[in-house]
Order: C-alpha cells, then sequence, then structure tokens
C-alpha cells in the first residue's frame, strides 16, 4: 500500500465502512440489548436503546425452563467431535488428491459435493429407521456420525484445495533427501498444511453447531444441542420478546465469540483455493 | 500419523462416552408443547419426584408444530424415544386405533376417572378404551375488553351473533391509537386458522364433507363465512393478520391492541394474569358468536398426556400420567400460584370448587366446553367427529394446505373465489387419492 | 511425479472418504428409491402395496410444484445475487485504508455465526412484525404505514433474512481474493488514466472471477436445501408464495407424513439437485482448474 491516501479520503472510507458495519451487525447487537429488557421495555413504543433498567431475569427464566448447560456440552461435544473424525478422513484423501491426482479426481470432488445436495426431508425416515434399528437415536455419536458425513465433502475439498498450493518441489526435494512417505507427511506436509487444517475445522465446527434439521429430528432428551434448546422458544406464550432475545443469545454467543477470537485462522484458509 | 489418529479417535469416545450420569432407576423421557401450562407443571416437577423416588423426569419441550412431526413420527416408527407424549384430541382417536398407545383404563381409584368432564373424556376414548388423560381442556370464546365496549356505547350480550361482532369491532377499532376491533387466527396451519375458521364455518353452516365424503368448499355456506372473515379482518384486522396465530394474537391483546379476541378458553388466564396482561382487570368473556343456525363458532380440545405402546416404563409413565392430571395437582397449581392458573376444562369437581368460582372465566369457560359436540359438529349432517377438525390421518395435510389458501385470501394475495376453488381442488384430490372418494 | 507406489498409496488414503459418502449416499438414495414405489403413510400402517410411479405423477402433478421449483430458483438466484454484488461492494471496500479495519471485519463477519433458526426467529418477530417490529416503528416514525413483510413479500422477506446470513462469506472469500491482488498492478493502471470503472472492470473483476465462482458454487450447495428460515416464517406460505422444492417435500413426509409421496419428491430433488450440479461443473471447468 505504498500509494498516498488523503486522510479525507481514509476519514470517508471510515466512514461508510463502519456504518455498514453497523447496519450488519444492528440485528445481534438489538437481540443482545433486548435479553436484559423486561418483556414492556422489549415492545416499548418508541424502542429503547440503553436507557432501560437492565435486568438478567429472563436468562434465569430460560435457565429455570431448560437445562442450557447440557445442550451446550451436546452442541460442544457435537460439534467438535464431528470435526475431529471428519478431518481423520478427509485429511489423507485430499492430501493424495492433492499430490497424486488422476484423471477421476476432479469427478470424484464433484461427486462428493454433490451429496451435499440431497435434500435432508427426503431422506429422514429412511434414516430415522436405521438409527432406530442401530440404537442411534438421540445419541451424542449418532449425530457425530451424521454431521461428519454431511460436512465431510465440504471439508475435502477445502482441504484439496488448500493442499494443492503446497509446491510439489518441496515434496520432490525431500524425496530427493531419502524422506519416505511418513516423514514427506509429518514434518513437511503437515506443517505446511496447519493453517489450511485449522481454518477446515474451525469452519466444520462453525457448520456442525448451527445445523438444526438432523440434531432437531434425530434426538430427544440426552443428546439434543442447542438447535433443540432453541426450538421451544419459536413461539412462546405471550409476551416474548426479551426472553426469545436471551435464548438467542445463549444459543449463539459461545460460537460468535470463538469465532471472533480465531477469525484470522479461519480467514487464512477460508479461500476454497479461490486465490493463485 | 497413525497414533495421532487412534488418539484423536480415542478422545472422540470419550467425550461422547459422558453421558449425564442419571442414578435414578427409571428416567421417563416426557415430551410436551411450550404453553404456559406446560411450563408451569415443568416447574412442579419436584413434587412428583419427592413423591416418587427412583423415577426421574426429562423433558423435551418443544414448540407445537415440531413437537407433532417428532411424536408422530416416533410413534408411527416404534422409535421409542418417549415415554410420555403430549398430544391432542384430533391425535388421540386416531393413534388409539391404530393400537399406538397404553390404554388407561386400569387408572387407580384414587384418580377418580368418573370426575373428568363428559365431553372431554369422550374425545380421547375409542371402543371404551382410554387412551389418554387430558392436562386441560379448552374451548373457544370471545375476549373483550370492557372498556372499549363501555367507550364504544355497546353492550356485548352473553351469547353474541357474529353481526353484533362485526359492529362492535367497527366501533371498537381506532386505527391511529394503534387499536384494532377484532383480532383472529391467520396464520396457516390445521391447528392454527383452519381450527378457528373451521368452527366458524359450522356455525355458518358450512360443513367439510358431505355424508359421501365429498368436499365441501364449493358451497355458499362456505363462501359466506370466509367472505365474512375476510371483510372484517380486512377492515378492522391488525396489520400482518396472515401471519398470527395463537401466540401472536396472544401478544397483541395482552398490549392492549385489541378490542376483542376469539380463541382458546384457555387464553383467558394468561390475559387476565397481571404480571404478562396491561389489560389485566379489563377483560370480559362471551360465548362464541353463532348466527342463528343453532350452532355456535366454538370448538374444543384437550391436550392430553398419552403412553406410546412399546415404553419399556409404563408403570412409571402412568404414575406421572396420574399425578400430573389429578386432582392434587390442581390442588398444587392452585397453592402455588393461585386458582386462576390451574390448569382448566378437565374435572367437573374444578368447578364445583367455591375458590374456583371466584375466577371470572371459570363459568364462560366451562358453558363453552358443554356447548361444543364433537359428534354432531355441524347444522348438516356429516360423516366424522371433531369440531374443529375432521378426525381422519388426512386431514392434517389437507387441512394445512387449505389453510395456506385461506391465508393467502386474508393476505390479499388471491380472491376469496379462488381460495375455495383451489381448497376444494385440492380437498378432492386428497380424498381420491387416499379412497374416500370414487 | 507420481510413482506406482504412492499412487496406491493414494487410493487407500483416499478410500475411507470415498466409501463413506458412497455408503451416506447409497442407502438412503436404495431405501428412499424403494419407498418411493410404495404405498406407505407412517399414519396408516399396514400393508405398503407396491404402486409403480403413482407417488411420482403425485408429487409432480401437485398443483403447488412448478411453484416451488420457480421459488427455489428465486430464491437461490435472488441471495446469490445480493450476496455476490454485496460481497464485491464490501471487499472493494474493506480492502481500502481505514481506521480500525478489524474492528469493522469483527461486525460483518458475524451474521455467519448465527443459527439460521435463530436468525428467522429475529428477524420475524424483532424486526420485520408488523405491529411490534423495529421496522414498524421506524415506518411509523416517518409516517408511513408498516410493511407487512411476510404477507406483502414473503419470498423477498427470506431472500433478505437468508441474504444477511450469507453476505458475511461471500465477503470473506472475495476479500482475501482482492487482498492478493498486486497494488502496483492497480498504481500503473491508475497513471495509465484508468479511471475508478475501468480498474474495476479489466483488474479487480477478472482477479475476483474464480473466488466468485467458489462463492457461487459453496452458496448454491446450502441454498438449494434453505428450510429452516421457512419453517420458522412463514411456513411457505401465504398460499404457496414461498413454498420451495426441500419444503414441499417436507410438507409431504412431515405434514401428510405420506412417506412414499415425501420419496418420490426428494428423488426429484435429488435430479434437480444434480441437474444445477452439472451446470455448475460447467462453469467450474471455465473458471477453476481442479
Amino acid at each position: 500500500m505504498a500509494r498516498a491516501i488523503s486522510a479525507r479520503r481514509k476519514a470517508l472510507n471510515t466512514a461508510i465502512a463502519w456504518t455498514i458495519g453497523a447496519m450488519i451487525f444492528f440485528p445481534i447487537l438489538w437481540t443482545f440489548l433486548t435479553s436484559f429488557k423486561t418483556e414492556a421495555q422489549a415492545i416499548a413504543d418508541p424502542p429503547i436503546f440503553f436507557l432501560f433498567d437492565w435486568t438478567t431475569e429472563n436468562y434465569t427464566t430460560v435457565q429455570e425452563r431448560s437445562n442450557y448447560f447440557r445442550h451446550f456440552w451436546n452442541s460442544v461435544v457435537i460439534s467438535i467431535g464431528s470435526t475431529i473424525i471428519g478431518l481423520a478422513i478427509a485429511i489423507p484423501a485430499a492430501w493424495s488428491m492433492a499430490f497424486v491426482p488422476s484423471k477421476h479426481t476432479r469427478n470424484i470432488l464433484m461427486w462428493m459435493l454433490s451429496t451435499k445436495m440431497l435434500p435432508p426431508v427426503g431422506v429422514l425416515v429412511p434414516i430415522y429407521l436405521l438409527f432406530r434399528d442401530l440404537k442411534l437415536l438421540d445419541t451424542q455419536f449418532g449425530l457425530i456420525i451424521v454431521l461428519t458425513l454431511i460436512n465431510l465433502p465440504i471439508i475435502v475439498w477445502m482441504l484439496y484445495t488448500y493442499f494443492k498450493e503446497i509446491p510439489g518441489e518441496v515434496l520432490e526435494a525431500a524425496r530427493m533427501d531419502g524422506a519416505t512417505l511418513r516423514s514427506e507427511v509429518l514434518y513437511i506436509l503437515l506443517p505446511m498444511a496447519v493453517p489450511g487444517i485449522a481454518s477446515t475445522m474451525l469452519l466444520n465446527i462453525i457448520l456442525a453447531w448451527n445445523e438444526a434439521f438432523w440434531t432437531l429430528n434425530l434426538t430427544a432428551a440426552k443428546a439434543a444441542p442447542l438447535t433443540a434448546f432453541i426450538a421451544s422458544y419459536s413461539s412462546p406464550e405471550g409476551l416474548f420478546y426479551a426472553k426469545l432475545s436471551a435464548a438467542s443469545t445463549m444459543a449463539i454467543a459461545p460460537i460468535l465469540i470463538m469465532g471472533w477470537f480465531s477469525q484470522k485462522q479461519l480467514v487464512r484458509g477460508l479461500t476454497f483455493g479461490a486465490v493463485k | 500419523m497413525k497414533k495421532t489418529l487412534r488418539a484423536m479417535l480415542g478422545a472422540t469416545a470419550l467425550i461422547a462416552s459422558t453421558t449425564t450420569a442419571a442414578f435414578a432407576d427409571t428416567t421417563l423421557t416426557i415430551a410436551t408443547v411450550n404453553n404456559g401450562d406446560m411450563i408451569r407443571m415443568q416447574g412442579l416437577t419436584e413434587d412428583f419426584t419427592k413423591k416418587n423416588p427412583g423415577i426421574e423426569l426429562e423433558w423435551v419441550t418443544l414448540e407445537e408444530n415440531v413437537l407433532r412431526t417428532r411424536v408422530t413420527q416416533d410413534v408411527a416408527t416404534k422409535g421409542g424415544q418417549f415415554d410420555v407424549m403430549t398430544i391432542g384430541t384430533y391425535e388421540v382417536p386416531i393413534w388409539g386405533k391404530q393400537g399406538w398407545l397404553v390404554s388407561m383404563n386400569d387408572l387407580p381409584d384414587s384418580y377418580d376417572v368418573d370426575d373428568l368432564l363428559p365431553a372431554i373424556r369422550g374425545g380421547l376414548t375409542v371402543d371404551g378404551e382410554l387412551y389418554a388423560a387430558p392436562f386441560y381442556g379448552e374451548s373457544s370464546m370471545v375476549m373483550y375488553r370492557k372498556d372499549l365496549m363501555e367507550k364504544a356505547g355497546m353492550e356485548m350480550p352473553d351469547a353474541p351473533s357474529w353481526h353484533f361482532i362485526r359492529r362492535a369491532a367497527a366501533k371498537m377499532t381506532d386505527k391511529d391509537e394503534g387499536i384494532y376491533g377484532v383480532c383472529l387466527r391467520g396464520k396457516a396451519g390445521w391447528g392454527e386458522n383452519m381450527a378457528f375458521l373451521t368452527a366458524t364455518a359450522n356455525s355458518f353452516g358450512a360443513r367439510w364433507f358431505d355424508e359421501d365424503w365429498n368436499a365441501q368448499f364449493d358451497s355458499p355456506e362456505w363462501k359466506e363465512a370466509l367472505t365474512f372473515y375476510i371483510d372484517m379482518m380486512t377492515a378492522y384486522g391488525p396489520p400482518g393478520a396472515s401471519s398470527n396465530g395463537f401466540n401472536e394474537n396472544l401478544a397483541l391483546f395482552q398490549q392492549g391492541k385489541c378490542g376483542m379476541w376469539i380463541d382458546a378458553t384457555v387464553a383467558a388466564s394468561f390475559v387476565t394474569n397481571p404480571k404478562d396482561s396491561t389489560v389485566a382487570d379489563k377483560v370480559g368473556f362471551a360465548l362464541a358468536p353463532d348466527n342463528g343456525l343453532g350452532k355456535r363458532g366454538n370448538w374444543l380440545w384437550a391436550w392430553s398426556l398419552a403412553i406410546p405402546a412399546g415404553t419399556d416404563d409404563e408403570d412409571a409413565a402412568k404414575k406421572f400420567i396420574a399425578w400430573a392430571t389429578s386432582k392434587d395437582y390442581l390442588a398444587l397449581v392452585a397453592e402455588n400460584e393461585g386458582w386462576a392458573n390451574v390448569p382448566p376444562g378437565t374435572r367437573t369437581s374444578l368447578y364445583e370448587n367455591a375458590e374456583y368460582a371466584k375466577v371470572p372465566f371459570a363459568k364462560m369457560t366451562l358453558d363453552s366446553i358443554n356447548e361444543a359436540d364433537p359428534t354432531a359438529p355441524t347444522v348438516d349432517p356429516v360423516p366424522y367427529t371433531g369440531v374443529q377438525f375432521v378426525a381422519i390421518p388426512e386431514f392434517q395435510g389437507i387441512a394445512t394446505a387449505v389453510g395456506q389458501q385461506f391465508s393467502a385470501a386474508l393476505a390479499g394475495q388471491t380472491s376469496v373465489d379462488d381460495a375455495l376453488a383451489n381448497a376444494q381442488k385440492l380437498t378432492e384430490r386428497e380424498m381420491k387419492r387416499a379412497g374416500y372418494m370414487k | 511425479m507420481a510413482t506406482k507406489a504412492s499412487r496406491s498409496a493414494a487410493r487407500v488414503m483416499i478410500a475411507p472418504s470415498v466409501l463413506l459418502l458412497l455408503g451416506w449416499m447409497l442407502i438412503p438414495l436404495a431405501l428412499t428409491l424403494y419407498f418411493s414405489v410404495l404405498r406407505y403413510n407412517l399414519l396408516m400402517p399396514g400393508a405398503n402395496p407396491f404402486v409403480g410411479v403413482e407417488n411420482y405423477t403425485y408429487f409432480l402433478t401437485d398443483p403447488a410444484f412448478t411453484d416451488a421449483i420457480i421459488n427455489t430458483l428465486l430464491l437461490v438466484g435472488g441471495v446469490l445475487t445480493i450476496t455476490v454484488l454485496g460481497g464485491i461492494a464490501l471487499a472493494i471496500l474493506l480492502d481500502q485504508p481505514m481506521w480500525g479495519q478489524g474492528i469493522v471485519r469483527i461486525l460483518v463477519i458475524a451474521p455467519f455465526f448465527v443459527m439460521p433458526t435463530v436468525s428467522a426467529l429475529v428477524w420475524k418477530n424483532m424486526f420485520m412484525n408488523p405491529v411490534n417490529g423495529l421496522f414498524a416503528y421506524l415506518a411509523k416514525a416517518i409516517g408511513m404505514q408498516p410493511f407487512d413483510f411476510f404477507a406483502a413479500a414473503p419470498l423477498a422477506s427470506i431472500i433478505g433474512i437468508v441474504s444477511w446470513q450469507w453476505l458475511p462469506f461471500a465477503t470473506l472469500i472475495l476479500l482475501t481474493a482482492m487482498q492478493s491482488l498486486d497494488s502496483e498492478q492497480l498504481e500503473a493502471a491508475e497513471m495509465d488514466g484508468a479511471g475508478p470503472l475501468a480498474r474495476f472492470r479489466h483488474i479487480m473483476l477478472p482477479h475476483m472471477a474464480r473466488a466468485i465462482t467458489v462463492v457461487i458454487l459453496i452458496q448454491t450447495i446450502f441454498l438449494l436445501s434453505i428450510f429452516a428460515e421457512i419453517l420458522v416464517t412463514t411456513n411457505g406460505g401465504p398460499g404457496t408464495a414461498s413454498t420451495n422444492l426441500t419444503f414441499l417435500v417436507y410438507a409431504e413426509s412431515l405434514l401428510r407424513f405420506d412417506v412414499g409421496t415425501g420419496s418420490a419428491g426428494g428423488v426429484v430433488a435429488i435430479i434437480l439437485a444434480n441437474i444445477v450440479a452439472i451446470f455448475l461443473m460447467r462453469m467450474i471447468g471455465k473458471n477453476l482448474d481442479t
């Protein structure tokens, strides 16, 4: 950025960008603020922004009604579990596709992506019957399997595009020096691939955390994650904006905070080969 | 690599196996709807677990539509996820006939099954077997703002006609002040706008099917009923009425934005509760309106607790249901939250209770329930039972699609005639497929 | 470069994911195909007789079917248009020097982390509600009638909500692409007297082409099966105004519990999705050398 930019231009950019950023973020901020209002203040006319009596009463009510921490813990286990298993399966696949491409590679990749287009509602009953017979209904393990499978194509593809950017010459040089396949992977490939893997991992955790169809339909009480928690607030009785806001805040806060803290890592690999 | 992999898998397995430990002998999983009375029951769980050591309760509280798909899918596939299910008057006879539910005829004497209101009990009985115990029962009635009625210079009779309602709505509406004369359901769904519209159509002399299962949406009665509803809502209803269901209207009424609201009797305790309602001391009640044809536009429904066949813990489940629908439970709620918040509409003894009689809506609720007759819901004879529904399995699908049509007409996207023609066509299509019509 | 040994090693490594996905795809697919030729309604147990293509005819002749196809395309197309155009604009804006760029990026990225159900609930109730929503207050404040979003423009409202969720994703990928653009190239063009528009058309846009393709591909995959947002906000209505293909299949299999017709609908949806996939692959072929 060697170009000299006038301070005025920079100020203008800043003003526009901040305005747009604030607008995009506003719904989340508004939800957060509303969660600390009383129900009456939540629908006050005109709307109150900051000058209300902050109360945590909604959070207490929500917690009394449902066991937030159990849902939260299920969400954590399911999203992290499916991510770890997914990576363990996808890394070798993506590695071989990137470094030993064959004429089928592209087709396999596209086929994998096309499995993601299967509409879940269309196959719910078969899967439900299958899960019933395998005793996987309402288990964390069952959900881990499903989420691993539905996100696997994205993981493989993302890793593949990232691995492809790693120059093959480095590997060849290592091979010349007598490196085995094992050490090739362990000492050369992995360190170079870590940013891509980290980014894939983060994206997958986000996708798994927010998946709302399977997690709701295959669980009852024991394995139900936060998506099921929020399903009991989608139309409660009477005035409910404040309680809805509190429940929403509780459901999205963990993943939002994780996302913010790790956004640099997330962005680094989130190119899907888009950058040459 | 292999080692890392194995470690990773091990770690996952470890996390996966740490489920919440339950030390109880039996754990009941209860699927219920997120209505106020059920949430209150959830809060009182301790009373049950104290009396029944060794039984632990797990609650799955879901929004009505989600709950319905979850439990239907589970009971039909024998998934065995739930030990107790909250279902309604529509499901109980159909499921009971399929043999999906455990009979409750052997509830202990102390339960006093004869105390249940006959209309409600009848709706939950198939061939002499009681398949579910009612948790609360409801009909529908008019809830109105006494202050606004007075301001309009009118007086609500105990049994108003539709034309009175319309005149009153016109006088009460003051859109500049954000007051709408009448709030009615408009959100598509067989349990939402179609419950209201089917019951209303009954009072206009319309019916879903004639005695040979021919759809009747092309009848002049349906046209009159739907035209009346849409004209009145367009002129005096709140904006966005086509997406308002029970809960949305409840919120509007509690905020003081509705002059009248015709909906479930169970709402009476919410609109008169000063904690949530800004108009708590200004609400009056009247029977659902009629059109001079001998039928009123009120329905009959009971949210009930049932046990799916094949559960492992039938005895514990029965103990729970007997607790949740008992006289003692009513007393327990009264003690904790006051008589007005007791789940209404299930027991005769409740309405004989002098304390409960002081509750402003007690009498009107009972009268409304007694007014509804699921076995003869319409002016002309019909081959089905059910007031605001038709007790056949196909009904939910058909009525939801018909509800979409009527909701579109309310939103102004189609005309009344087109909506009725579409409803007629799609009902015929489904009924032909299901083999009712030749 | 590949030796025979590494080729077979590669095959071994690729096998687990291929086999798993194959299983994941084939088992449900086989069951779905099987159910789709049976009369199978969960609410009416008993024999499930073979009925041939009856379920397919029934699904395809559903009056809502054409609407559902059109709505699906409008939904995908609408969201893609908004997010790609908005993403390009935001990416270029965020690439400019400014104060607090990191914070702006945090603000812009946030909607991506929000669960679809939550975002639909929040938008529906707290913003678009014509009585209590924030938009209604704003309209009243400037003396206008509140707009009844889900009655008057249901599909457009849903497109708006979904676009809000996906705009961050498009922005991030396009921003990464913009940042990899050599600034000297832009400067040189500026020296040569190329105006901002020309620089955008001839330098930035070609540079972002690949990223745009990626955004379109990934989003299409997710957008074809949009469901939660519709269920929470409009339930597919009013009428069929916001029913997409996924929602229609849902109505068959979870409202009517007609597994046969629902499965037939599922098969139809899979076929259509694959047509889209082939179309996308063609497009990718031009822009992405995989």
